[in-house]
């Protein structure tokens, strides 16, 4: 229709196709004496970053290597997923990476096993059950970070107020504690459940875990919609939903919610992980922690949690990763990451300190746990898309009909596993 | 924006462009006509606009992994993926009604505001410079703030509905789609008012006072005045208002990102919110959203071209 | 109407349309002064929820009361030191000013000429225009994100400036446009007689008379520029390069929020803006008459 329009638009478009042409050869292809590491925040203010940590790791490791330098990107828990896959996407590959999940990477490929890139004795270090529940069709490409397991944790004070002598073992015992508790006005929330997207792939697991139910059968397929899950779901809504016993909308209730009123004494119980034992004495909650309750009686093996490191192949510092991983993976700088934040160790030389330094009493329940402890299906390349699934959709199963959306997710996680 | 877009019929026949006796031969220097002047405007629309839109339309053929890898074309099959959805229904229909109520409540709401805080009274500027904070502050700060005065155990608003008697227990307004869609649509409304308000308030002051003065001098009664006078000329600055309010409102996103982030599930997601859940299972399915989204705002224009007559305008 | 203030651009926020006095203190005016200060009130409420949340003590956070038992003013300090605050606050001025700066040199030679000129493409370019207006970022950060990556200008601060930048051109030529359109050209053509060429009485002549308008879209790209999140949210991944919208997000931890210090960072990013807009509340009546008759 117009010329002259038509001109200065593909003079435009061609100026700017050829910046992108430009932009295209300085990107991605960084210097190979330089490693790109990215890692998730573990805390939550910049006294407690872990950018904190890994610059003085960087540092030190600069200070052995003169060689090589290491560039730190940390990035907060709730944008790193979706960031790290358009890093992915657009070719801007890191090449040492501290996150949740693994297995999505080795079905594209990306990673190193976890020997190319460890010497030996790192390898040997590491506590069984995690090198295991690194590895995909046996072979290990998640090298596990830190850890936790998870328990219950209740208020002493307001158990004594609503006269419970004991921390329930079964669920039944569960909803009579809550009940003790509503009744004598002791806590506003008498149990805390959160299943909102935050964290509803843990906080179902350990539930379902209680009535014998998990996310695979034992040949990995998953089992999302099993007649146990949503007999889990039923019993959940009819004895601490429906009578008032927790939140009124656990779907849309996130765990930070419930670990801050816990730790503001608002509520008599809750599953939590170590971090929260802090957070309870900050706030001066006097709590106990016990095994987590299950159907019939307390878990044998509870949910553990690993968080995991990976190597990149695509910028190919093979050698350059296996000095800083080995180097990283030390007692010294492991000791100092999990006592910062309160976490587990899953190497064998910091767990023996920190069991037998007398410092850390108060993680012994969760040491105990440690040797038994169930994980998801972390080695299936598509437990990400699936636990993104149950996330954003899977506190909805505490509603009217949990076979529906129990059902729907089986659904997707079969669509999942298919594409994978 | 919407340039001579609502316009007077007064103001088409001599808008700017259409200025007959202006020397229209007269170039710009060395004769290069419009380019020096409207060039740098259009590399940066085509550099930061047009682009991306590409970038994004491509996005959505492409069958990429989870982890962000990708594995070629995929056809149509992620819009196939979108359609089939269980929420994609239930988030376009919420995405209407939302827009619509949004955009209906604040037009109404502003109108009324204009009028007041057309009047004198003592302190006028003060009290039109607090009803500008919430245009000032950031939305996503206003809706964070919301956010924590509805939360269940300390929100300052279950207090306070709490010691006036309207509730008999503390609730969690924002966790069930019931609740938390009006609240929502306060606080978006509230956000809008500002802008809105002022868009009218201007428009009030270009009605020349002796239009009243007529008006009162035949005797009428000030609700003739307004809908006789008033509202029919302050239609261009209102159209204004509800064309900027469907874009600003339809394409929302920090309200409803900070207060409920679409869920649980997509129960409280319109399709821009929508699109950034889908981003965590599947970009290209996102970008398929994306691209339906900007379907709809593609005929959202359309609409209004056709409505403002922006065919007639010119024929340049 | 248009033609009203076509000829004096300047005047409309101040009507001419002073009652008799001794109206002043009618119970009408009384009434509607209530309903406005009421009003008000409302309106400034959540900003005030914001600050009192800002000087809560930390163990006092999930208490159900109106007021701390006592405010904690260092939490205004301690902010600062908890968090990138200082870098954030940086990013957002370089952003917003710079974003602010780029529109104003694109948009009034563009604005200008397509007010004063009939030209080949001239519909074209409006209409451009106009689309860029109804899209906003959110739709197309998907597109943005990999386009900037590929350009390798993820977090820089350039890569913000432009899409701001591009974002709040349109509002700038449609708002220029029509406040250039409603000065008489006639006022030009007789400087150009008296021997100034087209730039100089563009400067000279036009700019001046047109400044409530430049005014106006200064504040609009200003303020959208200082609280736009989903791009910083996208584009910048390090904290110390994010602004201040996305800054406050990392108060929301993995564990807990940090209300009081996440609200400190809020007001300290909120107030300047309110106080700016304090000052030229006058001036957006003007600039918008223009705009929303034109």
């Amino acid at each position: 229709m117009n010329r002259r329009v038509a001109v200065t638009g593909a003079t435009a478009l061609a100026m700017a196709l050829g910046l992108t042409a430009c932009g295209g050869d300085s990107g991605g292809g960084s210097d190979e004496n330089t490693l790109k590491l990215v890692a998730a925040d573990y805390g939550d203010k910049a006294s407690n970053a872990s950018k904190k940590y890994w610059n003085a790791v960087a540092k030190d490791f600069e200070k052995q290597n003169k060689d090589l330098k290491v560039e730190v990107d940390v990035i907060n828990w709730n944008e790193i997923d979706s960031k790290v896959k358009t890093m992915i996407q657009s070719g801007n590959v890191p090449d040492i990476l501290q996150t949740g999940g693994y297995a999505d990477k080795v079905a594209d490929d990306l990673l190193y096993k976890a020997d190319e890139v460890l010497s030996p004795k790192t390898r040997k270090n590491f506590i069984q059950t995690f090198a295991k529940a690194g590895e995909v069709d046996g072979d290990q490409y998640g090298i596990p970070f830190v850890s936790s397991t998870r328990n219950l944790f209740y208020n002493k004070e307001i158990f004594e107020k609503a006269g419970i002598k004991e921390p329930p073992k079964t669920w039944d015992e569960v909803a009579d504690a809550a009940k003790k508790i509503k009744s004598s006005g002791a806590a506003d929330t008498p149990y805390a459940l959160p299943l909102g997207p935050e964290e509803a792939q843990g906080e179902t697991m350990m539930w379902e875990l209680g009535n014998g139910g998990t996310y695979t059968d034992a040949s990995g397929k998953y089992t999302l919609d099993a007649k146990a899950n949503v007999e889990t779901f039923t019993w959940l809504r009819k004895n601490l939903v429906e009578p008032g016993l927790t939140y009124s909308n656990p779907a849309s209730t996130d765990r930070k919610t419930a670990f801050a009123d816990f730790a503001a004494g608002k509520a008599g119980m809750l599953n939590g992980h170590p971090t929260l034992i802090d957070m309870a004495k900050d706030g001066k909650v006097d709590y106990g922690v016990a095994p987590i309750p299950g159907k019939n009686g307390p878990l044998k093996s509870t949910l553990g949690v690993a968080d995991w490191m990976m190597a990149f192949k695509d910028n190919g510092k093979q050698e350059q990763i296996k000095k800083f991983l080995d180097f990283a993976f030390s007692k010294k700088n492991m000791l100092k990451f999990d006592e910062m934040y309160n976490l587990m160790p899953v190497t064998k030389d910091t767990l023996a300190e920190m069991e037998s330094s007398g410092k850390h009493k108060d993680l012994e329940p969760f040491f105990e746990a440690l040797p038994n402890a169930k994980f998801y299906p972390l080695g299936d390349p598509a437990w990400d898309v699936v636990s993104a699934e149950i996330k954003k959709s899977g506190g909805n199963a505490i509603k009217e009909n949990p076979a529906k959306v129990l059902g729907e997710l089986q659904k997707k996680a079969e669509d999942a596993a298919a594409n994978k | 924006m919407p340039d001579q877009a609502p316009v007077s019929p007064a103001s088409r026949s001599r808008g700017p462009g259409g200025r007959r006796g202006a020397p229209g031969r007269r170039r710009g220097p060395a004769g290069l006509g419009p380019l020096p002047w409207i060039a740098p405007a259009v590399l940066l629309i085509f550099a930061v606009v047009i682009w991306p839109i590409v970038e994004l339309i491509r996005t959505s053929f492409l069958n990429i992994s989870i982890a962000g890898v990708v594995r070629g074309s995929a056809g149509f099959d992620k819009y196939s993926k979108l359609f089939d959805d269980s929420s994609f229904a239930g988030v376009l229909i919420w995405t209407v009604v939302w827009t619509l109520v949004v955009v209906s409540a604040t037009m109404l709401i502003s109108l009324a505001l204009a009028q007041l805080f057309n009047q004198r009274f003592p302190g006028r500027r003060i009290a039109r410079w607090a009803l500008i904070a919430p245009w000032a502050a950031s939305v996503l700060m206003t809706a964070v703030g919301f956010k924590w005065m509805l939360n269940q155990t300390a929100g300052v608003l279950n207090t306070l509905m709490l010691d006036l008697g309207l509730i008999d227990h503390s609730k969690d307004w924002l966790g069930t789609p019931g609740t938390a869609w009006p609240w929502m649509m306060v606080v978006a409304v509230f956000v809008s008012l500002p802008f809105t308000t002022y868009t009218l308030l201007a428009g009030l002051q270009t009605i020349p006072e002796d239009v009243y003065e007529a008006a009162r001098i035949d005797g009428a009664g000030s609700w003739q005045t307004y809908t006789g006078i008033t509202l029919p000329m302050l239609r261009p600055a209102f159209l204004v208002g509800v064309v900027i309010n469907l874009i600003n409102v339809f394409n929302s996103f920090p309200i409803i990102w900070a207060m409920t982030r679409g869920g649980p599930g997509s129960d409280t997601a319109t399709t821009t919110v929508f699109m950034f859940q889908l981003k965590e299972t599947d970009i290209a399915e996102s970008a398929a959203m994306s691209v339906v989204n900007f379907g709809m705002v593609v005929v959202l224009v359309l609409v209004f071209l056709k409505v403002s007559g922006w065919n007639k305008e010119e024929d340049a | 109407m248009t033609t009203a203030t076509a000829t004096k651009p300047e005047a409309p926020s101040r009507p001419r349309r002073l009652p008799p006095p001794k109206r002043k203190f009618r119970p009408r005016t009384l009434v509607i002064a209530a309903c406005a200060w009421l009003l008000a009130a409302v309106f400034l409420a959540p900003y005030l929820e914001m600050i009192v949340t800002a000087l809560r003590p930390s163990d006092e956070l999930r208490d159900r009361t109106y007021l701390p038992s006592d405010f904690e003013w260092m939490n205004f300090i301690d902010v600062w030191k908890e968090s990138a605050l200082a870098d954030n606050l940086r990013v957002t001025l370089l952003v917003a000013g710079g974003a602010t700066l780029l529109v104003l040199l694109v948009s009034l030679p563009a604005a200008y000429y397509t007010a004063r000129m009939k030209y080949r493409g001239r519909k074209a370019f409006l209409l451009l225009v106009l689309v860029t207006q109804m899209f906003q970022p959110t739709a197309l950060l998907v597109g943005l994100y990999r386009q900037f990556h590929q350009l390798d200008m993820l977090n820089s601060v350039w890569t913000l400036i432009l899409t701001n930048a591009a974002f709040n051109l349109a509002f700038a030529v449609w708002i220029l446009t029509a406040y250039i359109g409603s000065i008489p050209v006639q006022l030009e053509e007789a400087a150009m007689v008296d021997g100034l060429n087209r730039f100089g009485a563009m400067t000279r002549v036009t700019l001046p008379l047109a400044l409530p308008g430049v005014v106006t879209a200064v504040i609009f790209t200003f303020i959208t520029s200082w609280n736009e999140f989903v791009m910083g949210l996208t584009l910048m991944t390090e904290a110390d390069k994010q602004p201040l919208t996305v800054g406050i997000n990392n108060f929301i931890g993995n564990y807990t929020v940090q209300w009081n210090y996440l609200f400190a960072a809020s007001v300290v990013a909120i107030v300047p803006v309110i106080i700016l807009f304090a000052f030229i509340e006058r001036h957006v009546v003007s600039g918008l008459t223009a705009g929303s008759v034109k």
